[in-house]
């Protein structure tokens, strides 16, 4: 077996940076654009009108699942190790969704609608893998 | 923590299933182990080829243990290779071929002057020099009886 690694380190610029340091801080942040949406993650322009988009905004750490996709057998790059769902998560107080792994559990709890919440890991650094996965909100 | 986040460590990586040896490719590898550089050569074409592929993909015929040379080293005893900066260059250039001295006394700073090569057999334009190196132009370089050149002369060249 030969491995081929490219270790890159990118630069990630004011808006993603900052979407970035808010995950090490254990916060959300988002972007307002000029109409009002609120993108997580954020965008640098807004989508709509390609003018520049730089108000930051924080939302909640938890959300609702918007779609879900049920992986029964993970692979080994896949950010869990067990059955969990690739899921597009609105958290709230944003308009647009992120997408996640959903420790779920089962195929059956992948559903949309679902109440949902970041599961923080342990320690954070600066990362999208600061949010370990999506876990169920308890009731 | 306060500084702000700007850069993202992205790391990526691919891995590739390598197939088994082939018999000819373990048979060089003993080879190798063994101080001996083998190739192929055609039986047609002659051209030797190192590693040998068992075939001339120019030919396309088999070459087998029958085609069998061997390869490489040409030196048989102890060398010196040599970062030789020419007076007037800021440019070195990578040299073998010191005779008239000992490995022992080779040094940094040591005078040398080239021995050409007779008229007629400097390599020609297209195939000798390629634009890397003297090629054949210079058979070896032997010591001047000078005196050393101090190292701080020789700081500041590109190497």
């Amino acid at each position: 077996m030969w491995k081929l690694e490219f270790p890159y380190r990118r630069s990630v610029g004011p808006v993603i940076g900052a979407f970035l340091t808010g995950l090490r801080d254990r916060r959300v942040i988002g972007v307002r654009t000029a109409g009002g949406r609120v993108m997580v993650p954020p965008f640098e322009y807004d989508p709509e009108t390609g003018e520049p988009a730089s108000e930051m905004v924080d939302v909640a750490s938890a959300g609702v699942v918007e779609r879900a996709a049920w992986v029964p057998e993970p692979l080994r790059t896949h950010p869990l190790d067990r059955p969990f769902a690739w899921a597009l998560v609105r958290l709230d107080g944003a308009d647009t969704a992120l997408l996640h792994a959903f420790d779920c559990g089962s195929a059956d709890r992948a559903t949309a609608g679902t109440r949902v919440r970041i599961r923080w890991r342990a320690e954070t650094v600066g990362h999208l893998s600061d949010i370990e996965c999506f876990e169920p909100e308890p009731a | 923590m306060t500084d702000p986040v700007q850069f993202m460590s992205h790391h990526t990586a691919v891995e590739y299933a390598v197939p088994e040896p082939s018999r000819l490719g373990v048979h060089f590898a003993e080879q190798l182990a063994r101080a001996r550089i083998i190739g192929h050569k055609c039986p047609q074409c002659g051209k030797v080829y190192v590693p040998p592929r068992g075939y001339c993909p120019l030919c396309v015929v088999e070459t087998t243990a029958a085609n069998e040379v061997d390869q490489g080293q040409k030196e048989t005893e102890d060398y010196v290779q040599a970062t030789l900066l020419l007076d007037g260059s800021d440019t070195t250039l990578m040299v073998t071929g010191l005779e008239g001295i000992a490995i022992a006394d080779v040094r940094t700073g040591l005078r040398v002057e080239a021995v050409w090569a007779p008229e007629g057999e400097r390599g020609s334009v297209s195939t000798g020099i390629r634009g890397v190196g003297l090629g054949d132009a210079v058979k070896s370089w032997r010591p001047t009886g000078e005196p050393d050149v101090s190292r701080d002369a020789l700081a500041e060249h590109i190497l």
